[in-house]
C-alpha cells in the first residue's frame, strides 16, 4: 500500500505526565512551535486547527485519540500549501512512555500517499519543533 | 531472468540509511568539541570508552565498560564544527559480517541561536542488522548529547530498551 511516513524519536528529561502537558497545551505549544495556535477543545472527536502567528489557517483535522499521558492521535490535513493539502487526510501518532528518569517521545506522521508533500514538509518540521520542544521542557528556553 | 537493467537497479537500490536531525542551542564548535571528546562521551555516551587518531585516515573504536570491542572504523573526513565522516563496523558477529557502514555527522548554525546536527549512518546491503541497531541508539545518544551541551547533564544514563 503506497504511504509515506516520518518518524522521530527523543528523550526529553521530564516525566511523562508533565511532557503530555507540554504537548498539550495551547499556550506552552506557542514557545516551541514558531508561535502558531493549536486551536481544539482537547477531547476525542474533537475539531483542531492550527494557525500561524498571523491568523492563516496552515493544517487541521480531528483528536482520533486522547489518552493521557500516554498517546495522542490526530489525523491531520495540511491547509495552507494546495499540492499537500490534495493529498488529503493522514495521521499524526505521539506516543510517550518512561524511560529511566525521563521519557521517550514518538511522533509517527503518515500520509497514504506515495512521496507524500506533506511528509516531506513536516521532516523539515518536527527535528526543529521537537528539538525546541525538548529544550524548552529542560531548560526554559527553546533551541531555534 | 530479468533484465539487466531491472539487476542494475536492484544492486544500486541495495542499502540501509538512518538520518537524525536534531537543533541544539550551542555553537558548532562546542558542538564539534564535544562529538570528538572521550571525556563528554563518558557524561553523553553512557560512559563507554572511545578512543580516536583524529586526523583523516586515523582509526577510532569504542569499548564496551569491560574493554572488548563495540565500534570501529576509520576516519574519512574531519572538517572542525563542520563535518565528520567515519567508516564504523560492529563487532557483534553478524553485525561484523556485514562490513563497514559510513556515519557522517554534518553541523550547521541555526537560526542564530542553535546548531543543526544531521546525523546519516547507511551501509550497502538492504535490511542491515547495523542500521536496525543504531536506528535505535541514536535519537538516545543524541538526544543527552543535546541535553548535555544545553544543560550539563543527560536525559539518559542507561540505555533504554
Amino acid at each position: 500500500m503506497a504511504e509515506s511516513r516520518f518518524v522521530y524519536v527523543t528523550y526529553i528529561r521530564t516525566s511523562p505526565a508533565k511532557l503530555w502537558e507540554a504537548l498539550t497545551n495551547t499556550e506552552f505549544m506557542k514557545a516551541y512551535f514558531f508561535g502558531f495556535t493549536f486551536d481544539t477543545q482537547w477531547r476525542q472527536g474533537s475539531s483542531w486547527r492550527m494557525l500561524s502567528p498571523e491568523g492563516v489557517l496552515f493544517d487541521g483535522g480531528e483528536i482520533v485519540a486522547f489518552d493521557p499521558p500516554s498517546r495522542l492521535e490526530l489525523s491531520w490535513r495540511h491547509e495552507e500549501d494546495a499540492q499537500a493539502k490534495a493529498e488529503g487526510f493522514g495521521r499524526c501518532v505521539f506516543e510517550v512512555a518512561p524511560a529511566g528518569e525521563a521519557s521517550k517521545l514518538t511522533v509517527t506522521h503518515t500520509m497514504p500517499v506515495a512521496e507524500s508533500r506533506t511528509i516531506s514538509m513536516i521532516s523539515e518540521g518536527w527535528p526543529q519543533i521537537l528539538s525546541n520542544l525538548k529544550s524548552l521542557v529542560e531548560t526554559g528556553r527553546i533551541a531555534v | 531472468m530479468k533484465p539487466a537493467e531491472e539487476i542494475n537497479e536492484e544492486t544500486i537500490m541495495a542499502e540501509s540509511r538512518y538520518a537524525y536531525v536534531t537543533y541544539i542551542r550551542s555553537t558548532p564548535q562546542a558542538v564539534w568539541d564535544a562529538l570528538v571528546s572521550a571525556e563528554a562521551m563518558r557524561t553523553y555516551f553512557f560512559g563507554l570508552p572511545f578512543e580516536a587518531d583524529l586526523r583523516p585516515g586515523g582509526a577510532w573504536r569504542r569499548l564496551f565498560p569491560d574493554g572488548s570491542l563495540m565500534t570501529e572504523g576509520e576516519l574519512l573526513e574531519v572538517d572542525p564544527a563542520s563535518r565528520l565522516v567515519m567508516s564504523w563496523r560492529n563487532a557483534e558477529p553478524e553485525k561484523h559480517a556485514e562490513g563497514f557502514s559510513r556515519c557522517a555527522f554534518d553541523l550547521a548554525p541555526a537560526g542564530g541561536t542553535a546548531t543543526r546536527l544531521t546525523v546519516t549512518q547507511s551501509i550497502g546491503i538492504a535490511n542491515s542488522r547495523l542500521i536496525a541497531a543504531v536506528e535505535a541508539a541514536w535519537p538516545q545518544v543524541v538526544a543527552n548529547l543535546k541535553s548535555y551541551l544545553e544543560t550539563g547533564t543527560v536525559a539518559l544514563t542507561v540505555p533504554a530498551p
